[in-house]
């Protein structure tokens, strides 16, 4: 029995690191006495899994795990027990049972972000739909990516273009932080970090961004079927 | 990111107890001066911290040494240090108190001062910084700390924290004037220590003359504080749960206070005297309402020799059943060779089997004698043995270097031991060999610390350690043995500061300005800069480290009782250097010297 399970991390706890979640939620399953599975073994170590994890420092409305109970228990009172236990950054929203196909990591491949930054060139909204059209034009935008393979460092060069879903400008918040909407391509069939595009933008547009100050939410994630872009079912 | 592992600054784990401080009367930073994860791994912060926080007008909220990467962005964008409850700067609170659990968290006091805007010299803090206090074992000797420090704590804090926060209250109401504050509570509580209401004179050999209270009615000998119920004194009944990995990642319980045993290097086991047990009813009570507000799967039963505890069969098994099928597992973090049960350890591996450290501290059994050290290598061979019979195969060992009266012999005894280890385990019929062998012989560097036998004792210099350790690194030519030490440059400034007097302060002062912090940590550790400041203040490291005392010296801690006498301390060293042993007092009083002492009804 497998219980997918939508949560958030907002607020400070954004700071926590995907093995801190890990932990997290180990110890409230415990404390708020879920019937979860343990695997077999030395270390018995309760069965569930998050999917697809944020880089540290970004907030998300859209967090999922699968959890695999041992007996049953209604998405409603685990939902209830759990947010006793979890802190206010970090609650519950949404919880059902699936029939356990396919690993959520393979299942998530376009994540919707806000993101929220500032910029000392940029003033009026119609100066940013003009630099988003000079983006658009762009045929090809390359970044570098850095991965440590074993000892060594690899660089390679990537193109982004093909991880963009879309990108609109929805204007100025009330913290006088510009705000963007950005689909990109999230998981094992292609990853863009949203700083990452943040960073292409800026060397591409030159928008005088201060790349320090970016803040990043995570919205909702989608799953590709056969080319369609759908809600995690 | 610009700062690595962030969640060291944003709290709100589990069971952190926010407090509007609009309704609070006196705000406590309470501060362990080293990184979060250290710090959240001391018990000490948990008593301290929920005993505060249980009570409605006061908070308590925790302060740790941020990492240097944050620092770094701390000085660069002008932010002040914060509590990480309210965030609120640290230097708006009432209280800021240390704990002095390691000597070379000392500059750390400093950096914490400085980062939190806080005038670091107690005489430039008036009435609107925060009182600064600090206490722990090694506010035992609080000397070289003097000048920072406006109020020391001597023992135990559980009952004398509350009355200073309570008398503070008090001055706190009708108007609080620091000075007023300081001279009250070093005139009337017990194991209260105010530097600045006292003066020191030197000889002209730099030994101590004479030390005297500027005003009068002070006392002359600070008195330890001592609790002598421990069932009816607080303990936690939850611990805050950190979002990341911490060194003790488990809920912790102390069974017991003291120990009976007297090795004679060991601090904790002099200053600790008398031995008093919590009941097994008060533990198994405690245990339940700690697993079930933490959510932790480990129960570390910690006290200085948690196996002597007079009912560890009870308490263990009783645990094992009432937990077992919640998959919260039992721990013991030291293992006494002599005591190490059968039934204790089979009790244990039950839920997990991890490796096992054993303490011999000596090479030879000579030496274990002058330290008093009271185990025998069959001791070990059966505690050993046992080990790999039940299926463990990793064994550490721990060894201290520079011990007095040490041999070359004694040293190689070292390497002879590891190497017993490992035939025990080569010698058994290959297929009753289960795992993957393998033994580490740790080695330390002694540090003769205030309030033991070997006060008086001279440290080894730092060439002397290294050719100790070339000695057995050098004999070593085997895969599956190990050989780990520490460096002995880091215990050669342990063991000034540790013997230091008001002077040190300076040392202290001048390393920090000069960019020590962390020194505890490899890393960051800057040998040549404390050489340089010890230079540049005329102060020879060696009178502090090196020098033999002699019995008639005043010694710069001398004006504290922490129990046990110096009649008795200088019997032991005198016993040691003959290389004679004292039995556990527990089969016999020895005569340390501790006021009343009954062994507080725990045996027979």
């Amino acid at each position: 029995m497998i219980l997918r399970t939508r949560f958030t991390k907002v607020g400070y706890l954004k700071y926590l690191s995907h093995l801190d979640m890990v932990r997290l939620f180990t110890r409230t399953f415990s404390k708020a006495g879920i019937p979860i599975k343990f695997s077999e073994g030395y270390n018995p170590h309760p069965k569930f899994s998050i999917g697809n994890p944020l880089p540290l420092g970004t907030e998300s409305l859209a967090e999922y795990m699968d959890v695999e109970l041992a007996y049953w228990m209604d998405p409603e009172t685990f939902i209830e027990r759990m947010n006793k236990s979890l802190p206010q950054g970090i609650q519950l929203i949404e919880s059902k049972m699936v029939e356990k196909r396919a690993s959520l990591t393979s299942m998530i491949s376009w994540s919707h972000y806000e993101i929220r930054f500032m910029s000392d060139k940029l003033d009026e909204e119609d100066d940013f739909e003009e630099a988003l059209s000079k983006w658009n034009s762009l045929s090809q935008v390359n970044i570098t990516k850095k991965r440590k393979k074993g000892k060594k460092k690899v660089e390679r060069q990537l193109d982004i273009k093909p991880l963009i879903g879309n990108i609109t400008y929805k204007g100025k918040d009330n913290e006088d932080f510009h705000v963007l909407s950005a689909l990109l391509k999230s998981g094992e069939s292609g990853n863009l970090k949203p700083i990452e595009l943040m960073e292409a933008m800026e060397r591409e547009l030159d928008l005088k961004v201060d790349l320090d100050m970016v803040m990043i939410k995570r919205l909702d994630v989608f799953t590709d079927e056969d080319g369609e872009i759908k809600e995690l079912a | 990111m610009k700062v690595e592992k962030p969640s060291r600054y944003i709290g709100m784990e589990q069971n952190m107890v926010p407090k509007n401080p609009d309704e609070v009367d006196v705000r406590f930073a309470f501060s362990f001066p080293d990184v979060y994860e250290v710090g959240m791994s001391h018990l000490g912060m948990h008593i301290l911290y929920n005993l505060i926080n249980k009570e409605p007008r006061y908070s308590c909220e925790r302060v740790f040494a941020p990492w240097v990467d944050m620092e770094d962005q701390m000085r660069k964008e002008s932010i002040p240090l914060f509590a990480i409850e309210s965030k609120d700067e640290v230097r708006s609170f009432d209280f800021l108190g240390f704990t002095l659990q390691y000597e070379m968290s000392y500059t750390n006091i400093l950096n914490i001062l400085d980062l939190a805007g806080i005038p670091i010299h107690s005489s430039d803090r008036e009435e609107d910084f925060p009182l600064v206090i600090a206490g722990g074992p090694c506010a035992y000797n609080p000397e070289p700390l003097w000048e920072f420090i406006d109020l020391f704590v001597i023992g135990e804090g559980e009952e004398v924290t509350l009355e200073l926060i309570k008398i503070y209250d008090r001055h706190k109401k009708k108007g609080y004037n620091k000075r007023k504050f300081l001279e009250e509570v070093q005139a009337t509580m017990e194991g209260i220590y105010v530097p600045s209401l006292y003066d020191v004179s030197y000889n002209d050999d730099g030994t101590i003359k004479d030390r005297f209270p500027l005003i009068s009615g002070l006392p002359e000998t600070i008195e330890k504080r001592m609790i002598r119920d421990l069932d009816g004194m607080f303990s936690p009944e939850t611990m805050i749960v950190p979002y990341m990995e911490t060194v003790h990642d488990r809920i912790s319980m102390e069974l017991f206070r003291g120990c009976t045993h007297g090795c004679r290097f060991c601090q904790a086991g002099m200053i600790y005297r008398p031995i008093r047990e919590k009941s097994v009813d008060r533990l198994l009570e405690l245990a339940e309402k700690l697993v079930d507000s933490t959510g932790y799967e480990n129960i570390s039963l910690s006290s200085l020799s948690s196996c002597d505890y007079s009912q560890l069969h009870l308490l263990i098994s009783s645990l094992m059943d009432r937990f077992e099928d919640r998959k919260v597992g039992v721990s013991l973090p030291s293992l006494r060779l002599d005591s190490v049960s059968i039934d204790i350890l089979k009790e244990i591996e039950k839920v997990r089997k991890t490796g096992l450290t054993f303490a011999p501290e000596a090479g030879s059994q000579r030496l274990r004698d002058v330290i008093n050290k009271g185990v025998d290598e069959e001791d070990l061979v059966n505690a050993v043995s046992y080990a790999f019979r039940e299926g463990w195969s990793r064994i550490k060992l721990y060894f201290m270097i520079g011990l007095p009266t040490e041999t070359d012999e004694d040293v190689m005894g070292i390497k002879e031991l590891a190497y017993l280890v490992k035939d025990l385990f080569f010698n058994r019929p290959p297929e009753e060999r289960k795992g993957n062998f393998s033994v580490t012989a740790s080695a330390s560097c002694f540090v003769p610390k205030p309030f033991t036998p070997f006060q008086w004792h001279g440290q080894d210099t730092i060439e002397e350690f290294h050719s100790k350790i070339d000695l057995v690194k050098g004999s070593i030519k085997d895969k599956k043995v190990t050989f780990n030490y520490h460096d002995p440059r880091v215990s050669y400034m342990e063991a000034i500061v540790a013997r230091g007097d008001r002077r040190v302060s300076k040392v202290l002062y001048r390393a920090w300005e000069k960019g020590c912090r962390f020194d505890g940590w490899s890393e960051h550790f800057k040998y040549e800069t404390w050489l340089e400041a010890m230079k540049e203040l005329g102060i020879d490291g060696s009178f502090y480290a090196n020098r033999n005392r002699d019995f008639s010296e005043n010694l710069p801690w001398d004006f504290i009782n922490p129990g046990p006498s110096k009649k008795y301390l200088q019997t032991e060293y005198t016993k040691a250097i003959k290389g004679e042993t004292t039995r556990d007092c527990r089969l016999g009083c020895t005569g340390c010297g501790i006021k009343d002492c009954a062994m507080w009804g725990v045996f027979n």
